[in-house]
């Protein structure tokens, strides 16, 4: 039997990304499992038709090794090629529909098992089923983008510039992307309501952050992005160790380098199909007033701006680790543990970045609350912060793009306040077993203790999961916790807003005008099924929820019934044509 | 004839009825009996069942009467069927649009966008932007050039997409293909053409004494690049984009192996159970798409509209063709437009009452909307017919639901859909004294 995951063959960006003219690829784990046809595994069903000719792409048939591994039928040869060789196998590669077949379908698991390994549980996809489909080539079209309603990552192709055909399914880049909203929508299913500017916008730019960090997890990457630069950096080797100066390992000289080195070739045939979200996200400077400025209230551009912010705190954070690194003579750093450092960094982000959404209210998201979710999941794994800094940076580098921790609810580092002690908690009637799991008998809990969380019993209640995380905590021993999501809605009346929201109704909105408004939070339970925080998104937040409802006022999208096939397209297309 | 300085007493608005579509006569009536005729669009894409095929032959023959043989302007908002179809001419000399041809208008105003050989010689509106309107004038050829396509796909067998969603793509499809026969008449019936953008001229002055015209939209592309900073890629680009697409897409339909010429396929109509279930979503899923690229070129088209201001009096009548909120954008950041503009009294209803196209702070700036006991009560004038755009179910059905609860509740609200199979148009008068 093979171990619990085995190894393909992906493009480590896409197909116009090259050292030496030679395609960038990588060998990765995902899961084991036996492969049905398509590929076809526990969570993901390849159906390669295109709808555009009305055809079925056969799919290939996987083999096994006697140790119940799969046969990669696309790695790279073991013996070395010649130039001419290589080019050929290129070639075929990105002329098989199953290689395209492979490639998509390991790159969704490879994102799931990221999600997976962060949360430390099974993680659903945003819809009632196990499998998402997958159609790498869905139809001609320049988009790719994920359909609750079809269960299903759509990968469209089209013919850009040249004549050539452009594969979105061949891009790490958009197939990541695509895989994140999957499962942010399973994680968090009221985020793809109408809300704020910063809801939509967190989807695309939390989507932005899990591909550009999963890829710069992938070593070949980071040395890519490292040495391909501008004036490129040059490597010295001396005594089997490979140099390099440390003037280019400065958070600018490295952002340039990744700028020139891959961001030009990033996506650079998929420009019809949405931003360059790596360029873009490294060439925004930090400026304070985005989140003010009317521009960037669409969603995409909005969403640039937080995944600015995590470039930017990647780089600091790679930065902070390489001066803790031994240089070797005058300024000299080992380019290897350089690389190693970066993709170290990328995993620990990605990590944090995955976690955070447990802390994160259930309905509408702003920035601000997922900075103090992510601040606090440093703090519960690293609860001394000085050997890096990392929150400091952190808090820093989003600062500098306006986007600082709540005022309410966090303390002075921005983490999330621990529950108080204080507040009268009835633990007695329910029980702690079925509260790990059972959304009943949390709702019991909730509704013996309403009073105590200050959570309106008016308009109606309901417990969306029940969830455990665990991972390893700062003492090294596993670490519990339940994470439970409940929301309120309440149905109301343009002229009760005054009364029961706090606030006057927008200039034009008539007083029979409905309104559907959202309250909700997270318990996050201790491994003693104590309350450990009450992260809210209170019905009564006069703030809150009059920018909410101004925003879906003034946009026309109060009255909008949510299109769960078309609403990531939508957005993706409206990106394509700013970009 | 009137005097030079002489306001008009009185402003007469015949909403003609072409079901979907705008066809609007404006008259102002001067003290001294005289009169001026402005036609303001002619164009239907589907009149009611009830009304006879010669209507735009019908309304036509009246507005001759009307206008007593003689127009004195010609305002083509913007270049959709539903607003220009009906200037159409026939080999025949019998077409609607031979006869308002025959009325001999002064002049025809257009916006900036209309400009024949715009990439080439045009007066640029913008200077020192002639590559990015060289680039605008390629998109809109491009533009209609897809709409044609997305016709002629769903003329083609197979097209493979539900009755409802084909429908709908074909609506919009077919409004957004130029007809051909009526943009050339508008830009020869008359000896003078205007073609304007904000603040521009609007052609009307000397034909209109004591009549105030102001032009607030379209803007020009330098004047949109003031209120976004972020400029959207040039229409060109997109286009050629989603057209090369679209080929691709019709000339891949029925074809096997378009991708992989030597890959096994099996053909959709023997597909292994497994498939089946998304493959027939995914063929649902393919229309949408095609049908989400014909708004966005729908939409484009239509924040190309003229929007006109007349202030005459002590009146002012808005009629904003079809424009949606990006149009609006400009005018409505500039404070004294939005002061001028609160003080409407009557407004001709955006898009025929889509819900974008009368932005909420236009309509909630209006100061003269109100209940039946306000005194000098806002009018406004809808052209529109039901059933014909969007659906109920999206919310996205013209005229809208709620546009029209809101319409009908704080404003004294004219309608051609609700008028009476007897009458050719709805007669609004309004007192400019």
């Amino acid at each position: 039997m093979g171990g619990n995951t085995q190894r393909l063959t992906i493009l480590a960006q896409d197909p116009a990304t090259r050292i030496a003219g030679k395609l960038v690829l990588a060998s990765v784990e995902v899961p084991h499992e036996i492969l049905a046809d398509g590929p076809v595994g526990y969570r993901v069903k390849v159906v390669d038709f295109n709808a555009s000719s009305n055809v079925l792409y056969r799919p290939f048939h996987y083999k096994y090794d006697a140790d119940g591994n799969v046969i990669d039928p696309f790695a790279l040869p073991n013996k070395t090629l010649s130039d001419a060789a290589r080019v050929a196998f290129d070639a075929k590669l990105l002329a098989d529909p199953n290689f395209h077949a492979q490639h998509t379908y390991a790159v969704v698991m490879r994102i799931l098992a990221r999600f997976e390994y962060a949360l430390g549980r099974r993680v659903k996809w945003g819809f009632d089923g196990h499998q998402l489909h997958i159609a790498p080539h869905a139809f001609c079209e320049a988009n790719a983008f994920y359909s609750e309603e079809d269960r299903a990552l759509l990968f469209g192709y089209f013919y850009g510039k040249s004549k050539e055909p452009v594969f979105t399914c061949l891009s790490h880049d958009i197939v990541a992307h695509e895989t994140t909203h999957a499962l942010l929508d399973g994680l968090r299913n009221r985020y793809t309501d109408a809300s704020g500017p910063d809801q939509a916008a967190f989807h695309e730019g939390f989507s932005d952050v899990v591909a550009l960090l999963s890829m710069f997890s992938l070593k070949p990457i980071v040395r890519l992005a490292l040495t391909q630069g501008k004036g490129k950096a040059k490597i010295k080797s001396e005594r089997g160790v490979n140099l390099i100066n440390g003037d280019y390992l400065t958070a600018s000289a490295i952002a340039d380098s990744i700028l020139f080195g891959i961001g030009e070739e990033f996506g650079q045939r998929l420009e019809g199909v949405r931003a360059n979200a790596l360029r873009r996200s490294v060439k925004l400077p930090p400026s304070k007033r985005y989140l003010s400025d009317p521009d960037k209230e669409e969603s995409h551009d909005r969403g640039e701006v937080f995944a600015a912010a995590f470039l930017r705190t990647f780089l600091a954070l790679w930065v902070a680790r390489i001066e803790q690194l031994g240089t070797f003579g005058a300024n000299r750093y080992n380019v290897d543990m350089v690389v190693d450092e970066g993709a170290k960094v990328a995993e620990q982000l990605l990590t944090m970045a995955i976690r955070a959404l447990d802390y994160c209210p259930p309905v509408d998201i702003v920035f601000s609350q997922y900075l103090a979710a992510l601040l606090t999941v440093d703090r519960e794994v690293a609860p001394d912060d000085s050997r890096f800094d990392y929150r400091v940076i952190i808090r820093k580098t989003f600062a500098s793009y306006g986007i600082e921790p709540p005022k309410t609810h966090t303390d002075a580092s921005g983490c999330w306040k621990d529950f108080d002690p204080q507040i009268q908690i009835t633990y007695s009637k329910t029980h702690f077993e079925s509260m790990l799991r059972d959304e009943e008998e949390v709702f019991r809990f909730l509704w013996e203790n309403r009073a105590s969380l200050n959570i309106d019993d008016r308009g109606y209640l309901q417990v969306i999961s029940v969830r455990p995380s665990t991972r390893q905590g700062p003492d090294g021993f596993i670490l519990r916790e339940t994470i439970c999501e409940y929301i309120q809605i309440a149905e109301l009346f343009g002229a009760e807003l005054k009364a029961v929201l706090g606030f006057e109704r927008p200039d034009g909105m008539r007083t029979t005008q409905r309104i559907r408004a959202y309250g909700g939070g997270v318990l996050a339970f201790d491994q003693y099924g104590r309350i450990k925080y009450h992260i809210e998104r209170r019905l009564d937040d006069v703030v809150s929820q009059q920018a909410r409802l101004e925003f879906l006022w003034k946009n026309g999208y109060l009255d909008q019934p949510r299109d769960a096939r078309n609403q990531f397209a939508a957005i993706h297309r409206a990106r394509a044509q700013c970009c | 004839m009137a005097s030079s300085t002489a306001s008009p007493t009185t402003a007469t608005i015949f909403a003609y009825q072409v079901g979907f579509g705008d066809c609007l006569l404006v008259r102002f009536e001067y003290a001294n009996s005289t009169s001026r005729h402005i036609l303001i669009d002619f164009g239907t894409t589907g009149l009611p069942e009830d009304v006879a095929s010669a209507q735009m032959t019908v309304i036509a023959k009246d507005i001759e009467e009307k206008c007593g043989g003689k127009l004195d302007a010609v305002v083509a908002t913007h270049r959709h069927a539903d607003h220009i179809s009906g200037f159409a001419t026939k080999t025949n000399g019998q077409g609607s649009g031979d006869i308002i041809r025959a009325l001999a208008p002064k002049v025809v105003i257009q916006p900036w966008t209309e400009t024949p050989d715009l990439a080439i010689d045009a007066e640029a509106p913008a200077t020192g932007h002639r590559k990015r309107l060289s680039a605008y004038a390629v998109g809109r050829v491009r533009m209609n050039d897809m709409a044609k396509l997305v016709v002629r796909q769903l003329d083609a067998k197979g097209s493979g997409f539900s009755k409802s969603l084909a429908g709908s793509i074909r609506f919009i499809g077919e409004d957004n293909i130029a007809n051909e026969s009526a943009v050339k008449n508008l830009a020869t019936m008359s000896k003078k053409n205007v073609y304007t953008y904000h603040g521009g001229p609007s052609g009307l002055d000397a034909i209109l004494p004591g009549v105030k015209t102001r032009v607030l939209g379209p803007p020009t592309l330098k004047q949109s690049d003031t209120i976004r900073k972020q400029r959207s890629r040039d229409a060109d680009e997109f286009w050629q984009l989603q057209l090369t697409n679209l080929r691709a897409d019709a000339e891949a339909t029925g074809q096997n192996g378009d991708l992989f010429p030597a890959h096994p396929t099996r053909s959709g109509g023997k597909l292994p159970r497994d498939a089946r279930w998304l493959a027939d979503r995914m063929k649902d899923a393919r229309g949408d798409q095609m049908l989400q690229i014909v708004r966005a070129l729908d939409k484009q088209m239509n924040n190309t509209s003229l929007i006109l201001l007349f202030e005459a009096g002590k009146k002012k009548l808005l009629f904003p063709g079809d424009a949606q909120i990006e149009n609006w954008q400009y005018a409505l950041s500039k404070d004294d437009i939005a002061e001028l503009l609160a003080s409407v009294d009557v407004y001709k209803v955006g898009h025929h009452g889509s819900l974008n196209a009368t932005p909420k702070s236009l309509w909630a700036a209006f100061k003269k909307r109100g209940n039946q006991s306000k005194t000098g009560r806002l009018k406004t004038v809808l052209s529109t017919m039901p059933g014909k755009h969007g659906t109920e179910a999206a919310k996205t059905e013209v005229p809208r639901r709620t546009l029209l609860s809101a319409l009908q509740s704080e404003s004294e609200l004219h309608s051609t859909h609700t008028l009476d199979r007897t009458k050719l148009y709805e007669e609004i008068r309004i007192d400019l004294r």
